[in-house]
């Protein structure tokens, strides 16, 4: 294990590797820092970018966006109480007291490095992970994949915010979606209602659509209403005392915790870990009534979860091909997209793509920690760009992106009639993250099921006659069962979306 | 318990809108999917998953539009935003229009220029200067940077 990590560090820290490492975390901190701009429309905008490099490096790239961007949340929950990435709504609940209080530089700095620790629990956990996670998704065959794909799915639209039916119907839209074009086993064209269809609809176009233009539509014309973030932050007793350190110690292994675990369940990512963390440490306090004031281990817990989470968030990602949430599904298309198939066989084949995408993660929350305080008077100044100065800079890039991808007009026009669609399914309370992990995953779906009813039979028994696939069986079953438990008691915590 | 006035003044056709569309899109895919080879259980057609996943969305829509008719209150959306909307689409249309003709400067210019105005304080001579700035950063990033091959000007 030792071995292949310091493999793949020998692979990150060639300087080209490197160079790419660093550009991706920076740009993820400052796409988390820029409130409504996220990670997710980050790395559709980098798509296009990444067919001109060699896949390890467009890996690394992306994932740094990633948890680059759980960082630069934390800033502007802190300082404006304006949530970056939906994974730091609980972030604005203590900092932002803390803030107001003229404890900015304190808060800062807790959630900088819990935030460290928290992801460097996750990359341990997923250094330890992979090998016996690959070990046993090298016996999955046809059946577990269909039934973990399933698995996923639902987990997707149960867990997530709002209503699991209309969440799963979104599901639902998006395998649709990801129907259009031939079919892979028969090759027969369906759905391709003008001839440019007959490729499919691409990744590209309806990521950006969904989440791109939706919200250059949405917020074009709106200013925020808080006042602008302080230029100057106190950088005097930014470092905890004593008895403080001593009590975010708990909190920050609980947070770590938690956040390991929900981000390597699929369908659950950092959002839903940090929500989870919160509730927790508040529910476990000796002195509750702290809490919404701006309570220190309140903050720690659910930072160090949502970047925990996003790393652990890469197991399944890369062990088993399937990813978690939709920013994992965009990580994947990209590694599609560069002519690499996700799954157990990438361990083996493909080691230096592999462990060097993990030990990326590991430098990459270093550089990250190295950046984040020193450099927060940088991250402040961004703060103040008017989004109205941003989004024409967004559109351009949408628009060239998307058509450089396959020259294609067409392209660009459907970007915009998912840009549209995402604007209006947000108007009636449907979260477009759940269509983009249909689009990835039902393909994927549809291959498995079809092959293992062609291997066994049409026989359904098979689903639950394997062992590991009568797991997931049974996982899935208890997912639809709590489904419906918690929606007639009405107790579902409020949780944000995915990214 | 609900009952009718509770809604918030909104009408039974506005409430199960949503559902509404989503049943129809689920009947259009039907529709066409009922034409392609559904094969059998033991070995599917091309037809078989769509028609499923067709009957599931027809499903899960009727199910949301009783939900949405019997909800106690109506979550308001927030009025639409038909500036940004407008805007931004006429921007994206323009530069479809125009990247294959006139190539990818000045479709960028006018993508931008048109863009600008979805802000309502969009003021003409400020949205000039940026546009230029813009393009210009565009121009470097996309055909100085990444070397796109697409012409800059008319070929």
């Amino acid at each position: 294990m030792l071995d292949q990590f310091l493999l793949g560090l020998s692979v990150v820290l060639q300087p080209h590797v490197l160079i790419y490492a660093f550009f991706g975390v920076f740009l993820g901190q400052l796409i988390g820092v820029l409130p409504g701009v996220g990670a997710i429309t980050a790395i559709s905008l980098l798509l296009p970018v990444t067919f001109y490099l060699d896949a390890t490096t467009s890996m690394i790239l992306l994932a740094g966006i990633y948890y680059g961007s759980q960082y630069g949340g934390s800033i502007a929950s802190i300082l404006l109480n304006l949530p970056g990435t939906p994974s730091s709504v609980v972030t604005c609940l203590e900092g932002y007291p803390l803030a107001q209080s003229d404890r900015a530089g304190l808060a800062l700095f807790v959630a900088a490095f819990s935030s460290f620790i928290g992801g460097m629990v996750g990359v341990a956990i997923l250094v330890l992970a992979a090998i016996p996670m690959t070990v046993v998704a090298l016996k999955f065959g046809a059946p577990e994949y269909a039934m973990l794909v399933i698995l996923g799915l639902l987990a997707a639209s149960m867990i997530g915010t709002g209503s699991q039916i209309r969440s799963f119907a979104m599901v639902l839209l998006g395998i649709a979606l990801g129907l259009v074009g031939a079919d892979a086993t028969t090759g027969y064209y369906r759905f391709v209602a003008m001839p440019e269809l007959a490729d499919g609809i691409s990744l590209v176009s309806l990521a950006m659509g969904l989440f791109g233009v939706s919200e250059v539509i949405r917020n074009a014309s709106r200013r925020p209403a808080a006042n602008a973030a302080p230029l100057i932050i106190k950088m005097r007793d930014v470092i905890p005392t004593r008895a403080q350190a001593k009590s975010l110690a708990f909190p920050i292994v609980r947070g770590s915790s938690i956040g390991s675990f929900f981000g390597a369940l699929p369908g659950t990512g950092a959002a839903i870990a940090s929500f989870m963390a919160y509730a927790m440490e508040k529910r476990f306090s000796k002195t509750p009534m702290k809490f919404g004031k701006g309570h220190l281990p309140g903050l720690a817990a659910p930072e160090s979860a949502n970047n925990a989470a996003s790393q652990t968030g890469f197991i399944p990602t890369l062990t088993l091909g399937v990813p978690g949430d939709a920013v994992m599904a965009l990580i994947i298309g990209a590694l599609i997209l560069n002519g690499i198939i996700p799954g157990p066989r990438l361990m083996v084949d493909q080691p230096e793509l592999f462990w060097g995408v993990i030990a990326s993660f590991f430098v990459g929350n270093i550089i990250l920690l190295l950046i984040n305080i020193p450099l927060i008077r940088l991250w402040v100044l961004l703060l103040r760009i008017p989004y109205q100065k941003l989004y024409p800079m967004i559109i351009i890039m949408i628009c060239v992106g998307v058509y450089s991808h396959r020259t294609s007009v067409t392209d660009v026009l459907l970007t915009l009639a998912f840009g549209i669609l995402g604007y209006l399914m947000k108007n009636y309370r449907f979260e477009p993250a759940p269509v983009l992990l249909g689009f990835v995953l039902g393909p994927l779906l549809e291959d498995n099921f079809r092959r293992t009813m062609l291997l066994y039979g049409g026989d359904f028994t098979i689903f639950v006659t394997r062992p590991i696939s009568a797991v997931l069986v049974v996982c899935s079953a208890l997912m639809i069962v709590w489904a419906v438990w918690s929606s007639l008691s009405h107790r579902r915590i409020p949780a944000p979306s995915s990214p | 318990m609900a009952t009718v006035k509770d809604h918030g003044g909104q009408s039974k056709a506005a409430r199960a809108v949503s559902g509404g569309v989503l049943l129809m899109a689920g009947f259009v895919m039907l529709f066409f999917a009922w034409g392609y080879p559904t094969g059998t259980v033991n070995q599917m057609g091309a037809g078989f998953i769509p028609q499923v996943i067709a009957i599931l969305i027809c499903l899960f829509a009727i199910a949301i539009i009783v939900i949405d008719l019997r909800a106690p209150q109506w979550v308001d959306a927030g009025g639409m935003h038909w500036r940004g909307l407008t805007f931004v689409s006429a921007a994206i249309i323009l530069f479809a229009l125009l990247v294959d003709v006139a190539g990818l400067v000045p479709s960028m210019f006018l993508a931008v220029a048109v863009s600008m105005f979805a802000d309502d304080q969009a003021r003409p001579l400020l949205v000039l200067i940026y546009t230029v700035i813009a393009t210009f950063l565009g121009w470097l990033l996309f055909l100085v940077g990444l070397e796109l091959p697409i012409p800059a000007f008319w070929r």
